[in-house]
């Protein structure tokens, strides 16, 4: 585990923000940090980033308590972020690097490369606020990730991007990702959290409601359904009544149907009474979407 | 390099470098210099010739019915620039100055008969005001003549008239230890000057502060900055890079306006002595008596040298360390003060009201100014004088008439010892504060 928060509590005067929250990301992976707007995303953002203090627990890196010092291995990109408008791009960057650890020269020279790679060069000597909204996340981006921290952190990173660059900023973290570093992110973006996630959190009001990896969530929440491609055939299918039929759906030859399998029944014993019928062309489980999970386990969460 | 020095070093190069800093830099030299250099112009400049026309009704100041037992010197004089001329009446010279362009102004000496001498006259002009030197010349020699048709009728020469006028007795405040005289006025003067800088000072960079640490919140790069730097780390680097802008652009006023006044002297010496001698001889010539002109002369010369003294007699030794401590520490105690206030607001309207606590006890002090020069060694200066909110002003204000050293080292203890307090508490408000948006909105949501 790179970062483990344990047992976390934060309060802001009578408001408790944080409620024994508990966190484990392992190294290497990329963690979404899910949750509805107000459940205390940022503020477990902030305590990893020591921008504040837990009134309770422990927050360690590399299973260490964390010290001040540490942040110089995580790079941080808020969700509320900004530059300074009357600043020039280039002398910015060199300025937040600096902040972050990095030499004079070596942040020029990083920020040179990453300028040309997303062909920003012409802006170095440009003041911000000449900048449109895509660029300026760019540079912030940038800022983030300049000093190769081990960590790095999210927090809507999608949100003010326009698709290309949208893409741009997901193949920069999965590039980020193979090289070793860490990420966790948050966001409202359930499809790119099935596409880029390897574990989650879920939180929702003050506390860890749902946590693990996407993948054994989608199975814990699976309803048995399955989805079952087979060529079609002259005579009609028949299925056992214990098997619900949800729908046919016909074409290019083929037929698609979607079936509940009952308590104890496996897909083996539905392929077994379609075999004899037809010849099978696939078979897949159709899990519950990250949205339906995020939406149930919230609703349900309310419903208290 | 050190954060917080990374820190004072963007907070100093981005404000040195903008063409506003230079603007101001160099606005300031300029208006002083101009101060000085304009009137010296005015001097050289010539004089346009004016032509009074005097109706005198009374006789007394040489009109129509002259009395020819009067002595020579009781009745308008032509200078260089002003010429006199006669008229009989009020009606005739109103005449006369439509009718002649050259004519500026009439004087009008109205007669009642129930008044032995007259003691009404009016200078009547047409649209344009005539010259200041102008009326100041008519004034001079009405109350010349009107004093030599006395000093005549009463039998005093003008020996005996010289004497009286100038004899005076020079009343002097003085230490009865050191036996120096207090030279009061100057040290008014240079108190209301030091202590009027101090408070500009202080709000013109606090508020930079201020402004400095909204514009930060309201960008959102706060949120980037803090987590690499500590918010106590960049409130005081925001806070120094500020200060060494206000010192840099008080030492470039103190260089430049010294070489643009050194300029004005080395370009304008001959010129400007010139100016003044021209204006020696025609007041010379003006004057008919010349004891008492040279009477007047020596009492106006003595103000000078009087003022030099005074200036002399100041104890820049103290001033001049006390000032630049109070400087530093004034601004240092409400530099911080100012960043939590900007910390506290979302905007520049916000931080408005936040910054009026802090504008009050500044504004306290100026108020009891007077009452402080009264007396510099009352309760009112001690006790302000000793408070860490109004030290800076009051003291500054008092330093000039002379502190007891026990009260000045009291007064610097305390501020010195309040400034990291104010810092402590100022950190804390601007940390808890300086990521919270909208904070009303969220006490509402919390509920």
């Amino acid at each position: 585990m790179i970062l483990e928060a344990q047992h976390i509590e934060k309060n802001f005067g009578d408001y408790r923000a944080l409620d024994d929250v508990s966190i484990a990301v392992r190294e290497g992976s990329i963690f979404g940090l899910l949750g509805p707007n107000g459940a205390g995303k940022t503020t477990l953002i902030r305590l990893i980033n020591r921008i504040s203090r837990p009134d309770k627990g422990v927050i360690l890196l590399g299973s260490q308590p964390m010290t001040d010092g540490d942040v110089q291995h995580i790079g941080y990109l808020p969700e509320e972020r900004g530059l300074y408008k009357k600043m020039k791009v280039g002398e910015q960057a060199v300025y937040l690097a600096q902040l972050k650890g990095l030499s004079r020269r070596e942040a020029e020279r990083r920020l040179i490369q990453w300028f040309d790679k997303f062909g920003i060069s012409d802006w170095w000597n440009r003041p911000v606020e000449q900048l449109s909204k895509g660029m300026q996340q760019k540079v912030q981006f940038i800022v983030t990730v300049l000093h190769e921290p081990r960590l790095l952190i999210f927090d809507e990173p999608f949100s003010g991007f326009d698709p290309v660059n949208a893409t741009l900023l997901k193949n920069e973290i999965l590039a980020l990702r193979d090289k070793g570093a860490t990420v966790i992110f948050s966001t409202h973006n359930m499809a790119s959290v099935e596409e880029l996630c390897d574990d989650i959190a879920l939180i929702d009001k003050s506390k860890v409601v749902l946590s693990g990896s996407v993948a054994s969530i989608r199975r814990s929440y699976s309803r048995n359904l399955f989805e079952v491609t087979v060529l079609a055939g002259d005579a009609s299918l028949s299925l056992p009544a214990e098997f619900q039929l949800h729908g046919t759906a016909v074409g290019d030859g083929e037929e698609k149907l979607r079936v509940t399998l009952p308590e104890g029944r496996t897909a083996n014993d539905l392929l077994a009474a379609l075999m004899p019928q037809r010849q099978i062309v696939s078979i897949n489980e159709l899990l519950p979407s990250m949205n339906d999970i995020f939406v149930e386990t919230v609703k349900k969460g309310g419903d208290e | 390099m050190n954060k917080i020095l990374l820190v004072i070093r963007r907070e100093y190069m981005t404000r040195v470098r903008k063409p506003s800093f230079w603007l101001l830099t160099l606005l300031v030299p300029i208006m002083l210099a101009a101060l000085y250099a304009i009137p010296i112009y005015l001097a050289m400049k010539p004089l346009e010739k004016s032509v009074v026309l005097v109706a005198d009704e009374s006789g007394v100041f040489g009109g129509l019915d002259r009395d020819d037992t009067l002595r020579s010197d009781s009745h308008f004089a032509s200078t260089d620039n002003v010429t006199y001329r006669y008229a009989a009446t009020l009606d005739y010279a109103k005449r006369l100055m439509d009718n002649e362009k050259d004519v500026t102004a009439i004087l009008y000496v109205r007669h009642r008969a129930s008044d032995a001498l007259p003691t009404d006259a009016c200078l009547y002009y047409k649209s344009d005001l005539p010259p200041q030197q102008v009326r100041y010349d008519v004034d001079r020699q009405l109350q010349r003549i009107l004093r030599n048709r006395l000093l005549q009728a009463h039998g005093i020469s003008d020996d005996e008239y010289a004497l009286i006028s100038n004899t005076k007795i020079n009343l002097r405040t003085e230490d009865l230890e050191t036996g120096r005289e207090a030279f009061l006025d100057v040290k008014t003067g240079l108190g209301f000057i030091l202590s009027l800088l101090i408070y500009v000072v202080i709000f013109m960079f606090g508020s930079q502060v201020m402004r400095g640490v909204v514009e930060e919140k309201s960008s959102r790069i706060i949120e980037v900055i803090v987590c690499s730097v500590k918010p106590f780390q960049l409130m005081m680097g925001k806070v120094v890079g500020i200060a060494l802008v206000g010192l840099t652009q008080f030492l470039l006023w103190v260089l430049l306006t010294g070489i643009a006044l050194v300029g004005i002297q080395a370009t304008n010496s001959e010129l400007f002595q010139t100016a003044t001698q021209k204006h020696e001889l025609t007041e010379l010539a003006t004057k008919g008596n010349e004891a008492t002109l040279q009477m007047q002369q020596a009492d106006q010369m003595a103000d000078i040298p009087q003022l030099i003294e005074g200036i002399a007699s100041i104890d820049f030794g103290v001033i001049l360390p006390a000032f630049l401590f109070y400087f530093i520490f004034g601004y240092l105690l409400y530099a911080t003060l100012f960043a939590a206030a900007g910390a506290l607001s979302d905007n520049d309207t916000d931080s408005q009201l936040f910054s009026m606590p802090l504008t009050i006890p500044l504004l306290i002090t100026i108020l009891c100014m007077p009452a402080m020069v009264n007396a510099p060694s009352g309760t009112l200066s001690v006790v302000l004088s000793l408070i860490p909110f109004t030290s800076p002003v009051a003291m500054m204000l008092r330093v000039p008439f002379g502190v007891p050293l026990d009260q000045l080292y009291w007064s610097m203890a305390l501020l010195v010892v309040a400034f990291p307090l104010c810092t402590w508490l100022a950190a804390k408000l601007y940390r808890s504060s300086i990521l919270r948006f909208n904070r009303l909105s969220i006490r509402r949501k919390k509920r």
